[in-house]
């Protein structure tokens, strides 16, 4: 198991690795110069004078190879380089923004999973029913409907109209617990939405593929009520794809929460990193694409080793 | 199967997740605390270094917490505010004469301070957005404590305008030129990076009774819809930067207002390094191509106006009616134009514009449109907007469309758009040689006689309505949003709508 661990840990440090060459050597590839947008806010003309003296500064003016070795020896000491913009560490604005994404995934997850898997297990036993096609057609529905306008619809319903909740915005726990709660729910329950449908479809047709097995038949041979058979033997083991959907799911979203972070005015990650690509700021650029990859390689290895955990009949030598 | 599933444990389940929910209440929490002014940013102030042009979102930061020499009242006129008096003396130089003030640690605002002030913004790297005006300033004379002489070769009537300017606020001597000191009406008091910032009032502003309010809490609303959803929902209490499409719907509510005004402009640019658009007449033809208020109506969903010639706004001292119209919709004189310039059957080009923002998307659909009924077939080039400053300060392009707004209502600031002597930029034309339009510039600059200054923009505009430096093509309404009870706020008049910040001292919560 341990010696599993270590290779897939090494294979990920290499992807990683290769992600973020990637990235640095796409950035300075596309046009765009961080100095002259620097200079340029408000749309004014930038004095060529300046836009020079600031390259200069922000060490753009050495070669590429040059850069990329500064960047790297930076990287392997845990020194992601400081904003372009505003010179402010990227690693505290990383440290700042991901757990913020990571909530909402998180709330997002935990609510898709507790509606979704009882959800999908009862269509499955109701198979072909009239709920069936209720819940069918509603996990379709939402997995088809963008983000965007589900967060808009919720803003338009719960804060505008009924003026329940705020239309967006951010509030540290530690300064309002109950409002940061109330800003996190439309956000979470956005992202849960389309999360919600995959984990209803998965979990209908992973039920629906345990309840065949042999042992469940035998089970309710021996006159277990069903409940427990449920409980016991068909939800568990139609658990490990749904786990393996919901944490590629999960990596997905890390980078992938940005138009609800936009919508919902939710300072996370990916907000951030689109903020980034805008002004060119490479080193908030490159910082958090590492963070990205680093954490989605993560997830997979851990939902490899759950499923193991789950099911000992995985074999881990692959 | 029939394996069945429990109903009423299925209801329990999903009966337990809605009551976890219950939390949600009536807003109460979101009522009025006292003072607190909430204010609706549209993005987070990249920096907030204060002689940099760092946007408008900065630029309204930066009147909280900063004040310059001068700066505007609510109707546009403009009036001291470090300083007490300015004038011109015998011998052609400006005398401040500095009111008492403080500077938020306590010590006095002195001559001194402002003379260094100056200094550092005029360096030829200090990348300030009035360096290239302030390094008229020759010299620096602090006689007293509250008095500063400027003096430049020649007089220069413009010069209080710069220092006016929200992006030339003084700040103490020796501070770090982001330094968050300042003499204006709010202290910052924290930040969350790209998320707001706080401010308290000051009680040692130097003017009675203000602030109004007891704290402003500046929230970003990056998303446009959401900054307005925000204000309907009592979330904020002014936002500025309302889109277009919800004007309307802001008017029609009764528990807001809206104040808007006619003042950023939208505008070709062009290529004058190669043909086609070297040929003046190809720029003229392009200028009376276009029918203007479909810009306007596809664009800002008809919340601006027809531009036909440069833009000075119709309420200025220096609008001269009789050209206004000098660039209108006349297909047939552009065909004819066009003809005469050699291309009597059009040719094909490439128009800049960007894909991030709607209206510039927009505006170059219209324009294109038009200009295909003449024969110029445009291919539109959409990249985003970092890539589009970058070709536009480049020249890679043939024509384009920007938006922007000028300094200030006076013509002079609309040297930046149209004055071909100044280094290349993507707010005008590339390649552009306007000898004429220069001199005039300079000419404007150097005269104090309000008559004679008209007399010198109103050639200065026959000039470059005839060799078309630019295109104008719409003014674009700017509005700013606010709950019923936020009085006080004055959305200030045409260019200088992006100074309104200022009368945040006078806004209170009712």
């Amino acid at each position: 198991m341990l010696r599993y661990i270590a290779t897939r840990s090494l294979v990920a440090l290499f992807l990683v690795w290769i992600v973020v060459s990637v990235v640095f050597l796409l950035l300075h590839l596309i046009p765009g110069d961080p100095a002259e947008l620097l200079l340029s806010q408000g749309n004014v003309a930038a004095d060529p004078q300046a836009v020079a003296a600031l390259r200069e500064q922000m060490g753009l003016n050495a070669p590429l190879w040059q850069q990329y070795i500064d960047h790297m020896t930076g990287v392997l000491t845990g020194d992601l380089g400081a904003s372009f913009r505003d010179g402010a560490p990227v690693i505290e604005q990383i440290a700042l923004r991901l757990p913020r994404t990571l909530e909402v995934i998180l709330a997002a997850s935990l609510i898709a999973t507790g509606i979704g898997v009882p959800l999908g297990t009862y269509a499955a036993i109701r198979a072909d029913g009239k709920a069936d096609a209720v819940i069918s057609f509603f996990a379709s529905a939402s997995l088809s409907t963008p983000v965007f306008v589900v967060g808009s619809v919720v803003i338009l319903i719960f804060a505008q109209k009924l003026q329940w909740l705020p239309a967006g915005g951010f509030t540290p726990f530690s300064e309002d617990p109950l409002e940061h709660l109330q800003l996190l729910l439309l956000p979470a329950c956005t992202v849960a939405l389309s999360l919600l449908a995959v984990i209803t479809r998965m979990s209908r047709a992973s039920v629906l593929e345990v309840l065949q097995r042999d042992y469940v038949r035998t089970a309710r041979a021996k006159g277990l009520p069903r409940n427990p058979i449920l409980r016991r033997h068909v939800v568990r083991n139609a658990l490990i794809p749904v786990l393996t959907v919901l944490g590629l799911e999960m990596g997905t979203l890390i980078g992938g929460t940005v138009l609800v972070e936009f919508v919902f005015n939710w300072p996370g990650l990916s907000g951030y990193l689109v903020a980034a690509v805008d002004a060119r700021d490479y080193p908030e650029v490159v910082g958090i694409v590492m963070t990205i990859s680093v954490l989605f390689v993560f997830l997979n290895l851990v939902v490899d080793v759950v499923n193991a955990l789950l099911d000992p009949r995985i074999s881990l030598v692959r | 199967m029939t394996t069945r599933m429990n109903r009423r444990g299925f209801l329990a389940t999903t009966g337990a997740a809605a009551g976890a929910l219950s939390f949600l209440g009536p807003k109460a929490l979101h009522a009025q605390d006292g003072g607190t002014l909430r204010f609706g940013l549209s993005t987070y102030p990249p920096s907030l270094d204060a002689w940099a042009s760092n946007g408008t979102a900065a630029g309204t930061i930066k009147l909280m917490i900063h004040r310059g020499l001068l700066g505007y009242g609510p109707d546009g006129t403009m009036r001291g505010e470090l300083a007490e008096s300015w004038e011109v003396d015998n011998e052609g130089a400006w005398v401040f004469t500095l009111r008492d003030a403080t500077w938020h640690d306590g010590t006095p605002v002195t001559s001194e301070d402002i003379a260094w002030n100056v200094l550092e913004a005029q360096k030829p790297d200090s990348a300030a957005y009035l360096q290239g005006q302030l390094a008229a300033i020759t010299s620096v004379e602090t006689p007293d404590e509250k008095t500063v002489r400027m003096v430049t070769d020649e007089p220069l009537a413009v010069l209080p305008g710069w220092f006016a300017h929200f992006n030339m606020p003084m700040i103490k001597k020796g501070e770090a030129r982001d330094t968050t000191m300042g003499s204006g009406p709010f202290l910052y008091d924290s930040a969350d990076r790209g998320v707001s910032i706080s401010l308290s009032a000051w009680d040692g502003y130097y003017k009675d009774e203000m602030p109004k309010v007891a704290n402003i809490e500046a929230i970003v609303y990056a998303d446009e819809n959401l900054r307005v959803a925000a204000l309907e929902a009592g979330d904020v209490d002014l936002v500025e930067y309302v889109p277009w499409q919800a004007m309307d719907q802001i008017e029609a509510n009764d528990e807001l207002a809206l104040q808007a005004t006619d003042g950023p402009f939208m505008y070709l640019t062009f290529n004058a390094s190669r043909p086609p658009f070297d040929n003046p007449k190809v720029r003229q033809a392009v200028a009376h191509a276009i029918k203007r208020e479909d810009i306007a109506a596809a664009a800002f969903y008809g919340r601006g106006g027809a531009l036909e010639h440069l833009p000075i706004a119709e309420g200025s001292e220096f609008y001269n009616p009789e050209l206004a119209n000098s660039w209108n919709y006349d297909p047939e004189k552009a065909q004819a134009l066009l003809a005469e310039a050699g291309y009597p059957d059009g040719f094909d080009c490439v128009m800049l514009s960007t894909a991030q923002y709607g209206m510039h998307q927009s505006t170059a659909e219209v324009c294109q449109a038009y200009l295909s009924m003449i024969g110029i077939n445009v291919q539109l080039d959409l990249p985003e907007w970092s890539t589009r400053v970058k070709k536009g300060n480049e020249g890679t392009y043939d024509l384009a469309v920007m938006g922007t707004a000028a300094m200030n209502n006076d013509p002079d600031g609309l040297a930046t758009v149209v004055d071909g002597s100044l280094s290349p930029s993507f707010v005008r034309s590339f390649g552009m040689e306007t000898p004429e339009i220069s001199e005039l510039f300079a000419r404007g600059r150097a005269t104090f006689d309000t008559e004679e200054r008209k007399a010198i923009y109103k050639e200065l505009e026959e000039i470059a309505i005839d060799t078309v430096p630019v295109v104008g093509l719409s003014w674009r309404s700017q509005g700013y949003g606010m709950r019923a009870n936020a009085e006080g706020f004055t959305v200030m008049p045409g260019q200088l709508v992006f100074y309104s910040g200022m009368t945040l001292e006078e806004t209170m919560l009712g």
